[in-house]
């Protein structure tokens, strides 16, 4: 009885510890599967586009570029295009497929160009538009250390042909079974043998989705009991509405380096290089078929495997009444085609994604950027981009070409920055752009030589009552006692003293010894106020070589002081992102246009005309006059000593580029300003080619002839005269004696009714333009 | 010769005088009344934000694409979604760089957001641009602060 007692004793406790086991191993693999499917699943990394290019019936535009970002959004030319991404050019006529984008509606636009300008906009349907919408492009990720990537797609997103090519390969059965079906187990292997190939495989996609949650491959029985265990709990507590969707967000379609390709949606992007709504039969097949094999299957590594694979889903889909046969027929020769591996939604231009970076991190936590699903709209034109990366390495290659293998280690530096709102068009940090690491552009902080020089004339052409462009400054031997035995002497770069030279002259000649006068003459405080208006917030050393350039700043903080001056007073903080929105598309957080007017605009009028003899007779020059006019160009070079940094600032159009070149451990270059950094200034502009920009007029500023040499009025006839810029009553009023013969004074009646038909004709110009 | 001269500074002094004499014995302060009533009516007006907005929402932009945003930016105006309304007028920013009608409308809903320094420098902004009108000069005159 004792016997019987005990037996049955320890079997209930058996049972019990059995049950308990059993109960706890459901309950981990539950854990394990809830937060699977209500979390980790649902985390997606942000996501950071380009911006959307626009086009605007009368507007400017240039075609090269514009057709350059076709094809980086992976348009493709085609006769007759008649599907999204598709596109034909002819003679200034495009017909465009738009892939659209938020409230831009796919369709075919055609649109007709004439000159630079937008000359129509029409609909498919003939009717005139005044607006459309380019899709933005991917240009990187906030990626979890998992690495898994994902474009996450609700039930919307979902064309309903994936969902019967899915169920059609995957699992027939799908919506009868609760998670385990063995008769999907016994059809595949009668399918299968049947066909002589794998065609079917013979987990549910509910098995399958579990499999993806345990991240061993070993193929043990234990596993596979958990695997179902999995997969009844899944049923147990999901719809199947729920899990497809899971599933069709989830699956894994391949690797792009260290990041790992997950879902449809992405799949769709990462491939093909457009939504899933807009792919055709042939491209969801390919994807489905990969899901056997992504890497095996890859279609850029391993085209016929695909190609193969693509078809035996198509045969499905044949058999199953899906596609008719000559569907089936006309698919089955399609080639397999995929966008280019360097236009792959992948994280790229370092020094860009480290600006963002940077601002992102005031604002967001780094798990809400790793999961949070938000889209990052940046500032950033992928054109200008490409052209910048492409020509600081060919910059570099021209310049080691000439001066030798001393310059192989030649570091770089470059920002481009649309003038009015401060938004950033390009960074590039390094002369090897494509590579992560120091940020040239952020983090490099050097002399900026004769940069500085503009700030200092700025500081003086605001007290317009004591000085005009025409002022002389005196370029003779200076010598300023530093300490009991030494004293500081600055040298011009040409080692020559040049008397007194008219205030404009000394910029655009860069003379160092007449700037450094100047800035003792106006004194740190009265400079120390034009860096800080000009949104220059470090401390400003206060010794006298500051005025030539001893001064240290970064290429990012330059560019944002240069940016002031180039749009007319205005500062507006430098910014890399446009908008931020969350992932049901709400906005999050926006980066607005900001503006505070910090100088009044006839100093800088002034100091842009000065900026301007730069390029007509200064150390830029070398431009045609007609390019100067129609780019209104403007700049600096800047050399520091012992060339150890050339750089070089300018506007053209509506951009300031600001570039610079040296060594990291900062040795003597070959280099100045001209000879390095305006040469990439150059190529870049010459290369993007920016629309004409439309000049200041301002009615407090009357333009008088005066002598470049010495400064003094002069006139139309005589020789080395030049019109230059005054602030109303401000205008020298003597003509010297040995010039009276050759002009009047002050523009004659004559000449302001030139000027006058030189305004008309501009602003007609302008208007055509 | 020097005497018609002489005759003709002569009549010029009597018409002088005879016209300052004039003027001092009519008191007309009718009109500088007038225009003292219209002076400050129109300096209430334009301390009005409400006439101000609805002015300013009466001026259309110089191409049709950009009035196409400037639609979209009133309507969310109207509304009262400042965000919206501004990043509409950035966009038409970006499309054509000199619209006065965009620049009035950034002044205004910087006032509306309490920036007073940006509003101001919003309008200063338009003043630059070449072929504004009087009205709008004016209308862009009143963010402008001393």
């Amino acid at each position: 009885m004792n016997f019987r007692i005990s037996i049955k004793y320890i079997f209930s406790i058996l049972t019990i510890v059995f049950v308990i086991f059993i109960l706890a191993v459901v309950s981990v693999i539950d854990r394990r599967v809830t937060s699977k499917l209500d979390g980790v699943l649902w985390t997606v990394p942000a996501k950071i586009y380009s911006r959307s290019l626009e086009i605007a019936e009368g507007g400017k535009v240039n075609i090269n570029n514009f057709l350059k970002e076709l094809e980086m959004l992976s348009y493709e030319e085609s006769s007759n295009p008649q599907n999204p991404g598709q596109f034909h050019y002819k003679e200034n006529n495009i017909k465009l497929f738009l892939k659209g984008y938020k409230k831009q509606e796919s369709g075919l636009y055609e649109i007709s160009f004439e000159g630079n300008k937008v000359k129509s906009l029409k609909r498919q349907d003939g009717i005139r538009i005044d607006l459309i919408s380019l899709e933005p492009m991917p240009i990187g990720g906030m990626y979890p250390s998992h690495m898994e990537d994902r474009l996450l797609l609700d039930w919307t997103q979902v064309p309903d042909r994936l969902v019967k090519i899915l169920l059609a390969v995957e699992d027939q059965g799908f919506f009868d079974h609760y998670g385990i079906s063995l008769k999907s187990i016994s059809r595949a292997f009668f399918t299968n043998i049947k066909a002589a190939n794998i065609e079917q495989g013979g987990s549910t996609i509910t098995q399958q989705l579990a499999k993806s949650f345990f991240f061993s491959s070993e193929q043990t029985l234990k596993r596979k009991a958990v695997e179902a265990i999995a997969a009844l709990l899944i049923e147990f507590r999901y719809s199947k509405q729920e899990i497809l969707l899971a599933y069709i967000n989830d699956v894994h379609l391949g690797q792009s380096g260290k990041r790992s390709i997950h879902g449809f949606g992405l799949g769709a992007q990462h491939f093909f290089g457009s939504s899933l709504k807009n792919l055709e039969t042939d491209q969801l097949a390919l994807l489905v078929g990969m899901l056997k094999g992504p890497s095996f299957y890859n279609p850029r590594r391993n085209p016929m495997n695909a190609l193969n694979r693509r078809n035996i889903v198509l045969g499905v889909l044949r058999r199953d009444g899906l596609i008719k046969e000559e569907v089936y027929m006309d698919l089955k020769i399609k080639p397999v085609k995929t966008i280019k591996p360097s236009f792959r939604s992948e994280t790229k231009y370092p020094a860009f994604h480290d600006l963002v970076r940077f601002e992102l991190r005031n604002n967001f936590e780094e798990e809400e950027l790793r999961s949070e699903g938000l889209s990052v709209y940046t500032n950033i034109d992928p054109i200008f981009q490409a052209s910048l990366e492409n020509n600081i390495v060919l910059t570099k290659e021209k310049l080691v070409k000439k001066y030798g293998k001393k310059l192989e280690e030649l570091e770089g530096a470059a920002i481009v920055v649309d003038i009015q709102n401060g938004e950033i068009k390009a960074v590039v940090g390094s002369t090897n752009p494509s590579q992560f690491g120091f940020n040239r552009s952020l983090n490099a902080i050097r002399p900026i030589g004769s940069l500085v020089k503009p700030f200092v004339y700025l500081s003086a052409l605001e007290k317009y009552q004591d000085f005009n462009l025409t002022t002389t400054l005196d370029d003779s031997r200076l010598s300023i006692p530093i300490s009991n035995n030494s004293s500081w002497e600055p040298n011009n770069f040409d080692k020559k003293y040049h008397g007194n030279v008219p205030l404009h002259k000394a910029l655009w000649q860069s003379y160092n010894i007449a700037s450094a006068r100047l800035g003792i003459g106006l004194g740190f405080d009265s400079v120390g106020k034009t860096f800080k208006s000009l949104g220059i917030k470090k401390k400003i050393p206060q010794y006298p070589s500051l005025y030539i350039g001893s001064f240290e700043m970064s290429p990012f903080e330059v560019i944002q002081a240069y940016q002031t001056i180039a749009s007319d007073g205005f500062y507006s903080p430098l910014r890399s992102i446009r908008d931020i929105t969350d992932i049901e598309g709400k906005s999050a957080l926006s980066y607005p246009y900001k503006i505070e007017q910090r100088f009044r605009p006839e100093p800088i009028y002034l100091i842009k005309f000065a900026m301007q003899q730069t390029f007509i007779r200064g150390t830029a020059r070398g431009y045609k006059q007609s390019t100067i006019d129609k780019w209104n160009v403007g700049g600096k070079t800047g050399t520091s000593d012992d060339q150890r940094d050339s750089w070089f600032v300018g506007y053209a159009g509506d951009y300031l580029v600001l570039v610079w070149f040296g060594f990291d451990d900062n040795r003597p270059t070959p280099l100045t300003g001209r000879t390095g950094a305006l040469e990439l200034w150059k190529n870049f502009i010459n290369d993007i080619n920016p629309n004409s920009s439309t000049k200041t007029i301002l009615p407090r500023i009357n333009y008088v002839w005066t002598d470049i040499g010495d400064g003094k009025l002069s006139g139309p006839k005589c020789k080395n005269s030049i019109l230059t810029p005054f602030i109303i009553g401000t205008e020298p009023k003597n003509i010297p004696s040995v010039r009276r013969r050759c002009g009047s004074m002050l523009e004659d009646e004559s000449s302001s009714v030139i000027k006058k038909l030189k305004q008309v004709f501009e602003k007609k110009k302008s208007e055509t333009n | 010769m020097r005497q018609i001269n002489l005759i003709f500074l002569y009549l010029a002094i009597i018409l002088v005088t005879s016209c300052a004499s004039t003027s001092k014995q009519v008191p007309t302060p009718t009109n500088t009344m007038e225009l003292d009533v219209f002076s400050s009516s129109v300096d209430q007006l334009l301390k009005n934000k409400d006439f101000l907005k609805s002015e300013i929402l009466k001026i259309n932009a110089s191409k049709p694409s950009i009035q196409r945003i400037l639609n979209e930016s009133d309507g969310f105006w109207v509304k009262g979604n400042l965000k919206r309304a501004n990043s509409e007028l950035e966009r038409a920013l970006r499309i054509s760089k000199n619209e006065s009608s965009v620049f009035l409308r950034l002044s205004h809903i910087r006032l509306e957001q309490g920036l007073e320094v940006e509003s101001g420098s919003f309008a200063a902004r338009g003043l630059l641009i070449s072929n504004v009108s009087s009205w709008e000069r004016l209308l862009l005159n009143v963010y402008i602060k001393d």
